[in-house]
C-alpha cells in the first residue's frame, strides 16, 4: 500500500476524479450552454457563462497535472499511451483549444459590446468535443485493445475506436453534462433553479442509460476488465454509484439542492474509483502493470516528496477561489477599464 | 516533409507561439503588481485604474498561454514519446513543480480579475503578489527541464537505459540557474517594451494622456533594472556555455576552427562546407576573452566534433547575432527615455523619442524568442545532448504532417482571435486600454 508506484497511481486516480468534478462540470457548463432550453434559455447562458468565468482555467489546470504525473511517475506508460491513443487526444487538444480561446474571446468581446455569436458556437462545440475524445482516451486504456509487443505500440483506428470507447466518450459527456446543472443549483434563484433542476434530472437519467448500455458493451468488446470490474470488489463501487445516483434524482425531486450537490459528486468519485479499482493493478488492461510503466523509485519518491509541498499552497489558495466566487454568479465585468469610470478621469 | 521534419515544425511552432504569452504571463503581474503596489503607496488611484485596464489583454493572453501550454504538455508525448520514456523520470519533478506555481498562477489571476467587486483593494493588491511570484517560479522550474536537456545530468546510461536516477541532480543541472536567470529577466524586458510600445504608439496617436506616461514610466523602470541584468546573465550564460556546452558555443560564434586568441565574428553568412563565414565583422580576441575569459585562450571550434553531433551554424549563428542585436536596439531606447527624463527633469518624451520607443517595441520578444532558437537549434542533433537523438525520439505514427497543418490552422486561427479582438477595440474606441480621452 505505502510503496511508491502505488501512492504515485493514488494519486494519478485522485487528480483524474478531481478532473472530471471540477473541469467535467466546466465542460457541463458548456454543454449546457448548447442546451440552454425554454422562456429562459438566454438567462441560463449567463449564468453558465459567470460561473465558468473565475473557475475555468484552474479546473482545466488538472489536466495538466495529470499529463505531468503520467509521465513524471509513469513515463513508459505515457509514451505507450500517447502513441497508441494518438488521434483523440489531438482532437481533444483542438477541442481545448479553440474551448478556452472561444471563451476568453467571448467575455472580452462581450465587454466591450460586441456579440460574439462565433465564439459561443466555438465555445460549445468543444465543451462536447473535449470530454467526448477525453473520455473515449481514458476507456482505451482499460478496453484491450492497446497492445505492445516487443516495446512497441501499435497504432491505428481499431486501437481506440471501438463500441466500447464510443461508449466511454458517451459516458464522458454525461459526467460532464450531469454535474454542472447540479451544482448551478444550489447557486441560482428560482425560477432558474428550477431549470438546472430539470437540466440535471434529464442529465441524470442519461448518464444512468449510458452506464448501464456499457455492461453489454463492456462485457462484449472489453472482457478483460468487465471481468475485473464484475467479478471482485471493485464491483462495490459500482454499488454504491448506483445508489449514490438514484438518491441524487431523489434529492433532486425532493429539493434538498445542498444534498444533490454532494451525491452528484459522490456518484463520479465512485464511478472513477471503480473504473480505476478494476484496471488495477494495470496501467493498459493486460498490456502494462503500473509496475511495469513506472519510473525508478528515486523518481516517484522525489515526485511524492514534493506533492505535500505543492497542496500546502495550493488547497488553501483553492478554498479562497472558490469561497471568493461562491453564491450568485454574477457577471463580474471589470469595471476600472469601463468607459465612465476612464473619461471621467480624463 | 517526413515525419520527423514535421514533428519538429510542429513542436517548434508552438514553441514560438507559447513563448509570446508565456512570456507576458511573467511579466504583466509584475507591472499588475507594482501599479497596485503603487496605487496603495501614493494614494494615486490613478496607478489602479491604470492596472484594471490591463487586465483583459491580460486575460485573454493568459487563456490563450493555458491552452497554448497544454498543447505543450500533449505534445511531449504525442510527437516525442521515446523522449518522454527516457526523460519522464529524471524532468518530471522540474514539471510537477512547474504545475503546482501554474495552479497557484490561474487561481490569483482570476481573484484579481473577476475579484473587484468581491475583494478589497488591499487583498487585490496582495493576490498580484502570489501571481507574480508563481509566474517567475513556474518559469524558473520549466526552464530546468530545457537546461536538463542541455546539460543533461543526475544519471547514469547502463546498458543503453538510464539508471541511478538523482531527479534532484538533474534538477539543478549546470545549465539550468543561468538559463533561468537569463530568461525570466528577458521575459520582464521583452513584456516592458510591449508595455512601452503600446503606450507609445497610444501617445503619438494622441490618447492615453497621462495613463501613457506612467504606463511608459512604469515599464520602462522595470526595463532599466532588468537591462543591465541581462547583460551580466548574458555574460554568465556565454562563459557557462563554453565550458559545459562546446559544441552549441561554436554554432553561435561561427567558430569553425579550433584557435587560440579567437576573435568574435559578429553578422555574416557561415559556410559549414568551407568552414568560411562571408560578410563578417571580427574583432580580435573577443571570443576568447568572452569565452573563457582570457584574451589568448583556446576556443574549441565545430572542427573538434565528430561529424554529424555538431549543430548547423546557419541556424544558430544568425540568431545569436539577433538576440544580441536585440538588446542594443533596447538599449538605446532605454537610455534616451531616462537620460531624457535626468536632463529635462519632466516625464513629456519627445515625438522622436516615441517614434524610436514604438519601432524598439517588438525586439523584446524578438530576443527571447532567436534567444530560445539558438538554444534549441544549437543543441541538434541531439534531443538529449550526448544520450538522445531527436531522431530517435519522435513517434512512430504516421500522418505527422496533418497533424502539424492542423495545428498550423488552430495557431492562425487564435492569432486572427486575438488580432481581431485587440485591434477592432482599438478602432471602435471602446473600452481599449487607450481610446478613453
Amino acid at each position: 500500500m505505502t510503496d511508491p508506484v502505488t501512492l504515485a497511481a493514488l494519486v494519478l486516480v485522485v487528480a483524474l476524479i478531481l478532473y472530471a468534478l471540477f473541469g467535467g462540470a466546466d465542460f457541463g457548463g458548456g454543454i449546457w450552454t448548447a442546451l440552454a432550453f425554454g422562456p429562459r434559455a438566454r438567462e441560463q447562458r449567463e449564468a453558465l457563462f459567470n460561473a465558468i468565468g473565475p473557475v475555468w482555467e484552474t479546473n482545466h489546470v488538472w489536466l495538466i497535472f495529470i499529463v505531468v504525473t503520467l509521465f513524471t511517475a509513469f513515463p513508459s506508460g505515457f509514451a505507450a499511451l500517447f502513441i497508441a491513443l494518438m488521434p483523440p487526444l489531438v482532437l481533444a487538444l483542438i477541442g481545448i483549444n479553440f474551448r478556452g480561446a472561444a471563451f476568453a474571446f467571448r467575455h472580452y468581446g462581450r465587454e466591450t459590446g460586441r456579440e460574439v455569436p462565433l465564439s459561443a458556437r466555438v465555445f460549445e462545440i468543444a465543451s462536447v468535443l473535449t470530454p467526448f475524445t477525453l473520455g473515449m482516451a481514458v476507456s482505451a486504456t482499460a478496453s484491450g485493445t492497446i497492445t505492445i509487443n516487443y516495446g512497441v505500440t501499435a497504432t491505428g483506428t481499431s486501437v481506440w475506436l471501438t463500441p466500447f470507447t464510443l461508449m466511454g466518450g458517451l459516458i464522458g459527456l454525461a459526467i460532464c453534462a450531469y454535474l454542472a446543472p447540479v451544482y448551478m443549483t444550489v447557486r441560482v434563484a428560482p425560477p432558474l433553479q428550477d431549470d438546472f433542476r430539470d437540466a440535471a434530472i434529464a442529465a441524470g437519467v442519461a448518464l444512468g442509460i449510458a452506464t448501464a448500455a456499457m455492461i453489454p458493451l463492456a462485457l462484449r468488446y472489453a472482457p478483460r476488465f468487465s471481468q475485473r470490474l464484475l467479478e471482485s470488489w471493485p464491483m462495490f463501487f459500482v454499488v454504491l454509484a448506483v445508489f449514490a445516483g438514484v438518491g441524487t434524482q431523489l434529492l433532486l425531486l425532493w429539493r434538498r439542492f445542498r444534498g444533490a450537490q454532494l451525491c452528484a459528486g459522490a456518484t463520479v468519485v465512485l464511478t472513477v474509483a471503480g473504473f480505476a479499482a478494476a484496471l488495477a493493478p494495470d496501467l493498459i488492461v493486460g498490456e502494462m502493470s503500473l509496475e511495469a510503466a513506472a519510473a525508478p523509485r528515486a523518481s516517484l519518491v522525489a515526485y511524492l516528496a514534493i506533492l505535500p509541498f505543492g497542496a500546502l499552497i495550493l488547497i488553501p489558495s483553492l478554498v479562497f477561489l472558490y469561497w471568493t466566487f461562491r453564491g450568485e454568479p454574477s457577471s463580474a465585468l471589470p469595471p476600472a477599464g469601463s468607459e465612465s469610470g476612464s473619461s471621467e478621469k480624463m | 516533409m517526413d515525419n520527423l521534419l514535421a514533428a519538429r515544425a510542429l513542436m517548434g511552432v508552438s514553441l514560438a507561439f507559447h513563448i509570446v504569452y508565456a512570456t507576458l504571463g511573467i511579466g504583466l503581474p509584475l507591472m499588475l503588481m507594482l501599479a497596485e503596489g503603487l496605487a496603495l503607496k501614493t494614494g494615486d488611484d490613478t496607478w489602479h485604474l491604470l492596472a484594471r485596464r490591463w487586465i483583459r489583454p491580460a486575460g485573454v493572453l493568459f487563456a490563450i498561454g493555458a491552452v497554448s501550454g497544454t498543447i505543450l504538455s500533449f505534445e511531449l508525448g504525442l510527437l516525442w514519446p521515446q523522449f518522454m520514456a527516457f526523460s519522464g523520470p529524471m524532468i518530471g519533478l522540474a514539471f510537477s513543480m512547474e504545475g503546482f506555481a501554474f495552479f497557484t498562477e490561474a487561481i490569483f489571476l482570476a481573484l484579481y480579475i473577476y475579484g473587484e467587486e468581491r475583494l478589497s483593494r488591499r487583498a487585490l493588491f496582495l493576490c498580484t503578489i502570489p501571481l507574480t511570484l508563481a509566474s517567475a517560479v513556474s518559469a524558473v522550474f520549466v526552464i530546468s527541464a530545457n537546461g536538463w536537456m542541455n546539460t543533461p545530468a543526475g544519471f547514469q546510461m547502463i546498458d543503453g537505459a538510464p539508471a541511478n536516477v538523482q531527479p534532484m541532480r538533474a534538477f539543478f543541472n549546470q545549465a539550468w540557474l543561468h538559463q533561468a536567470v537569463h530568461g525570466t529577466l528577458a521575459a520582464y524586458v521583452a513584456t516592458a517594451f510591449a508595455v512601452a510600445g503600446f503606450y507609445a504608439v497610444a501617445l503619438l496617436k494622441g490618447r492615453g494622456g497621462g495613463d501613457g506616461k506612467k504606463a511608459l514610466s512604469l515599464s520602462l523602470f522595470v526595463a532599466l533594472v532588468a537591462a543591465p541584468l541581462m547583460l551580466v546573465t548574458g555574460d554568465w550564460a556565454a562563459y557557462a556555455v563554453a565550458e559545459h556546452q562546446t559544441a552549441k558555443l561554436a554554432a553561435m560564434e561561427a567558430h569553425f576552427k579550433t584557435s587560440a586568441a579567437a576573435p568574435l565574428i559578429i553578422g555574416g553568412w557561415p559556410d559549414p562546407e568551407t568552414g568560411t563565414v562571408s560578410y563578417a565583422i571580427r574583432i580580435p580576441k573577443l571570443l576568447s576573452l568572452l569565452a573563457h575569459h582570457d584574451p589568448d585562450a583556446v576556443v574549441q571550434g565545430l572542427d573538434a566534433f565528430p561529424q554529424g553531433t555538431t549543430p548547423d551554424p546557419r541556424l544558430v549563428h544568425p540568431f545569436f547575432d539577433l538576440m544580441v542585436g536585440s538588446f542594443f536596439v533596447m538599449a538605446l531606447a532605454l537610455v534616451w527615455y531616462w537620460w531624457a527624463r535626468w536632463r529635462k527633469n519632466e516625464t513629456e518624451p519627445g515625438r522622436a523619442q516615441l517614434k524610436y520607443l514604438a519601432f524598439a517595441a517588438p525586439f523584446g520578444i524578438i530576443a527571447l524568442e532567436s534567444g530560445w532558437m539558438v538554444t534549441e537549434f544549437g543543441r541538434q542533433p541531439w534531443v538529449v545532448k550526448g544520450y538522445l537523438r531527436t531522431s530517435q525520439a519522435v513517434t512512430p505514427n504516421d500522418g505527422l504532417l496533418l497533424v502539424f497543418a492542423t495545428f498550423l490552422f488552430v495557431y492562425l486561427a487564435l492569432t486572427a482571435g486575438i488580432m481581431r479582438l485587440l485591434l477592432q477595440r482599438q478602432q471602435k474606441g471602446t473600452g481599449g486600454e487607450v481610446s478613453h480621452d
